[in-house]
């Protein structure tokens, strides 16, 4: 094992605990911004390069700014201010209830997973199912099969496991759709919902980079 | 709009890279790391850093969201129909191995062929369904 | 060719060493400007005279091209980073702490 995973896990086991004590939600976004960019390294350092592509693409990149997004269309008040406070003495009241309720659900679902973890094949084991299946000989028959294409991880991905693939490719059509269906507002009666939204929670400030206009435009044009 | 002239002249000198980088994962996956999801996810990123730096509408001009919602279909039809297309050539679903032929050598050949357009339709998918999103969120409110 | 290896690790130890005092800066920096400073010192001399390092070290010109590439996105995009964050910075009205204001600060203080 190379020496640099150490501190890499190291940070990546700081981040996390970080992300889930940190008050700010802001930071706690940047936070999570961060976690994957320490993934995507680990990812590279276990010869998985594609992976750590997409980690650092849609975890760092993509995520985060949906998640920033989202967040500036909360109120502000929501989560600065009074707001805090209030939540601050709720989790108070809650972790002098039932600290021992929980901790007791947390222990027992803690065990059950390490239990589950007993009939798994050992870290790096050569008879692991994933070792096994597809069979080694993909490895060696692909370059026959797939005329010369070197990359086995494609072959198996697109070819072998064709049908995998694009029960992957249909689950992120739905989700797409699913998202379309929930967040997309065309219609004019939709815009006018909108607008009352955005005038009420219009008090954000002024954000760091780009401010569309297009809502302002709709704003006028459905007025 | 004009707040900040820097980051509006490197990101325009860097999306063109991006969107290169994008293709070269997506055409090169067979060859080497890299594939549609990958691609996928690197193009609409290129579109999306477009529309939080230039403002939602400029973004909207390159991509026009009618265009980014049929093609989140386009993708997984091209899947899928390479998979017909296989069952009408005489093999099995998603069997590429019928997609052999001697039309033109530049063109890659059965297998190769079959991941080829398989792979573009999972970028298409991804990626139309990433900006799709990104639209969805940014255009409720302002952009962050 | 000995002088080429003695020049990458020159420039290898030099990137790390610079890339150590701009985190030490980040932390010991006393506000948010001068901390940005020493990000800044992380992304470019650091990460660039590493990768020049590299460069010195690359056998063949394919990943030559590439490390002079990523040299030189590295070199767009970093400070251009560094000037986003320092204009964010300004605009939501935090101001760089100057030697007058600390000097003026000490005197009313004491």
């Amino acid at each position: 094992m190379e020496i640099i995973v150490i501190p890499i896990l190291a940070l990546l086991a700081v981040t996390a605990v970080t992300i889930a004590r940190i008050r700010n939600l802001w930071a706690a976004v940047m936070f999570t911004g961060i976690y994957s960019f320490l993934s995507a390294s680990w990812m590279l350092i276990l010869d998985a390069p594609d992976v750590a592509f997409t980690e650092a693409a849609v975890g760092a990149g993509i995520a985060t700014i949906l998640m920033l997004a989202t967040l500036s269309l909360v109120p502000k008040n929501k989560h600065k201010g009074g707001g805090i406070q209030n939540s601050d003495f709720e989790t108070k009241r809650l972790r002098g209830r039932s600290v021992v309720g929980s901790l007791i659900v947390a222990l027992g679902t803690g065990a059950m997973l390490v239990y589950g973890t007993l009939d798994m094949p050992h870290f790096g084991d050569s008879h692991a199912p994933i070792q096994e299946y597809p069979r080694p000989s993909f490895v060696e028959r692909s370059q026959g099969d797939m005329h010369g294409l070197p990359n086995v991880v494609t072959a198996v991905l697109a070819s072998y496991r064709g049908y995998d693939t694009l029960g992957e490719t249909a689950v992120i059509f739905t989700a797409g759709i699913a998202v379309l269906l929930i967040l997309r507002r065309n219609t004019d009666d939709n815009d006018r919902d909108a607008n009352l939204e955005t005038t009420s929670s219009n008090g954000g400030g002024s954000k760091p980079i780009a401010v569309a206009t297009t809502s302002k435009n709709s704003e006028e044009a459905a007025s | 709009m004009n707040r900040f002239p820097i980051i509006r002249v490197v990101s325009k000198f860097m999306i063109p890279y991006i969107l290169l980088f994008g293709l070269y994962v997506q055409f090169h996956g067979d060859f080497g790391p890299g594939g549609g999801f990958q691609a996928g996810v690197i193009f609409a990123s290129a579109i999306i850093l477009y529309g939080l730096v230039y403002g939602l509408s400029a973004a909207q001009e390159v991509a026009p969201s009618w265009l980014i919602e049929k093609l989140i279909a386009v993708g997984l039809v091209l899947y899928a129909g390479t998979g017909f297309v296989c069952m009408a050539l005489g093999g099995k679903f998603l069997d590429y191995d019928t997609l052999e032929h001697d039309l033109w050598s530049e063109l890659p050949h059965g297998q190769h062929l079959g991941i080829f357009a398989v792979e573009l339709g999972v970028g298409i998918t991804v990626t139309s369904v990433m900006v799709m999103i990104y639209y969805a969120f940014a255009g409720r409110d302002r952009v962050v | 060719m000995i002088v080429v290896e003695v020049l990458a690790w020159i420039c290898l130890v030099a990137g790390s060493f610079f890339s150590i005092v701009g985190g030490f800066g980040i932390v010991r920096m006393p506000e948010f400007f001068s901390r940005m400073h020493a990000g800044g010192i992380t992304d470019t001399l650091g990460a660039g005279l590493v990768v020049l390092g590299l460069l010195f070290h690359s056998d063949g010109v394919l990943p030559a091209i590439k490390l002079l590439m990523i040299l030189f996105f590295l070199l767009v995009t970093s400070p251009t980073a560094c000037h986003a964050l320092a204009k964010s910075a300004l605009s939501q009205g935090m101001r760089p702490e100057l030697e007058n204001d600390a000097v003026k600060s000490k005197a009313t203080g004491s």
